[in-house]
């Protein structure tokens, strides 16, 4: 393996724009000849910016999950549902089907996801060389995934619109929703910011 | 003869045959996907193209869903779930929700038929690669089907309390869905770069 051809070795560079393969130039900022785009060997400060917002992901999952998400007003009670309320109301209510997706794609997901990404961000960094095909599926997975973790953002959207029946029921946002999304975006730019190349190469 | 293809996402240098790839390869060493079989015909991509502008259009002129309860009814479409947000002072959410749900899937369609229909002319549209770079950044940004089954989440816990009519926007919304996902595997890059060294020819 240690001697395999890569487009490092052969000075060749892929545009990930348009995947032409192009040989590189000694140019300061070199664009693809096909599409125009900018090329870069590898993404700049991969691993610095994907960390960094993981982190900011890593903190905005805690009052994502712990402020509620969404406020429901009607003629009898008030209630405030957090994430995990609002499955545990869908549970009740018997359709546990909806509540276990709700409960896989809002808490399972992020979470894993957060933690699929440092782990890929820290052997990348280490240059380990163990469990590297693992790793770059996990990666592949992730990526995948991790949009699904929206739906709760769009059922809640949908709840504001409809329920505003002003005396009798009223759904508002809270500011769980906020953080909720926050987190979903951080991580989908994260994603996209880790080079997966950076899993097959070693120290220097 | 063979060219020297570069897999994007872990850097090992393979040798293709020139030409269309007649089956999908994968990376030797991370199993990524390297190559599609890349012999689809413009015109299926125009055509779904246009398929999706019109579902995509219905939409957005009707209402997704209805409900009724205890003698009013309300209804809401695609654009009333953003400004929802929005009236309550969450003008992120509301601008997310608005440029995930209607924003990118317009101007994904939209890039699409400005590129495709002149190359179908054998010309090439003036700026296609500006316009073929937003549209590969946009990509990742359509949620049409995550929105999809957060609509039928919403509907089941509405069930619990009133009255649900789903509207012909719903359903045109899940052909969108589809619509969407099949102009997106036609138009890989690698075949929209075929069709125009095609047209150059």
């Amino acid at each position: 393996m240690s001697t395999a051809a890569t487009g490092r070795s052969l000075g060749l560079l892929v545009c990930l724009q348009c995947r032409a393969t192009v040989r590189a130039l000694e140019v300061q900022y070199p664009r693809c000849p096909r599409c125009y785009a900018h090329i870069y060997p590898r993404k700049p400060h991969s691993l610095a910016l994907t960390a960094a917002l993981l982190v900011c992901a890593a903190v905005l999952y805690i009052p994502a999950n712990l402020l509620p998400v969404m406020y429901t007003r009607t003629l009898f009670d008030d209630e405030r549902d957090t994430i995990m309320s609002g499955v545990l109301t869908l549970m009740q209510s018997g359709s546990w089907p909806i509540a276990v997706l709700v409960f896989v794609a809002s808490i399972v997901v992020p979470l894993l996801k957060i933690i699929a990404l440092s782990v890929v961000v820290f052997s990348a960094w280490r240059g380990s060389e163990r469990f590297r095909m693992q790793r770059s599926e996990l990666f592949r997975m992730v990526e995948f995934i991790g949009r699904w973790s929206m739906l709760d953002v769009y059922a809640i959207s949908l709840l504001v619109a409809l329920v505003q029946i002003r005396s009798l029921a009223f759904v508002s946002v809270g500011p769980g929703a906020l953080a909720f999304a926050a987190v979903v975006v951080l991580t989908q730019v994260a994603a996209r910011t880790f080079d997966e190349r950076l899993l097959w190469e070693s120290p220097k | 003869m063979s060219l020297v293809i570069v897999c994007p996402s872990c850097d090992l240098a393979h040798q293709a045959a020139v030409g269309p790839a007649s089956w999908a390869t994968r990376c030797a060493r991370c199993r990524a996907p390297l190559q599609r079989p890349e012999n689809g015909r413009i015109d299926t991509a125009v055509a779904i193209a246009v398929c999706a502008l019109v579902l995509f259009f219905l939409s957005n002129a009707y209402p997704l869903v209805s409900i009724q309860y205890s003698g009013t009814t309300r209804d809401t479409t695609l654009l009333g779930a953003a400004m929802g947000l929005y009236s309550q002072g969450h003008a992120g959410l509301a601008a997310l929700v608005f440029f995930t749900t209607i924003v990118g899937p317009f101007l994904q369609i939209a890039c699409l038929m400005y590129l495709l229909i002149p190359l179908r002319l054998r010309r090439e549209a003036p700026g296609q690669n500006t316009v073929f770079r937003l549209l590969a950044q946009l990509r990742p940004w359509t949620f049409v089907e995550v929105f999809m089954l957060g609509a039928l989440v919403a509907l089941v816990r509405l069930t619990a309390y009133a009255r649900v009519i789903p509207g012909i926007a719903l359903w045109s919304c899940g052909l969108l869905m589809f619509a969407l996902a099949a102009l997106t595997s036609r138009t890989t890059p690698g075949q929209f770069w075929r069709w125009v060294d095609g047209s150059r020819t």
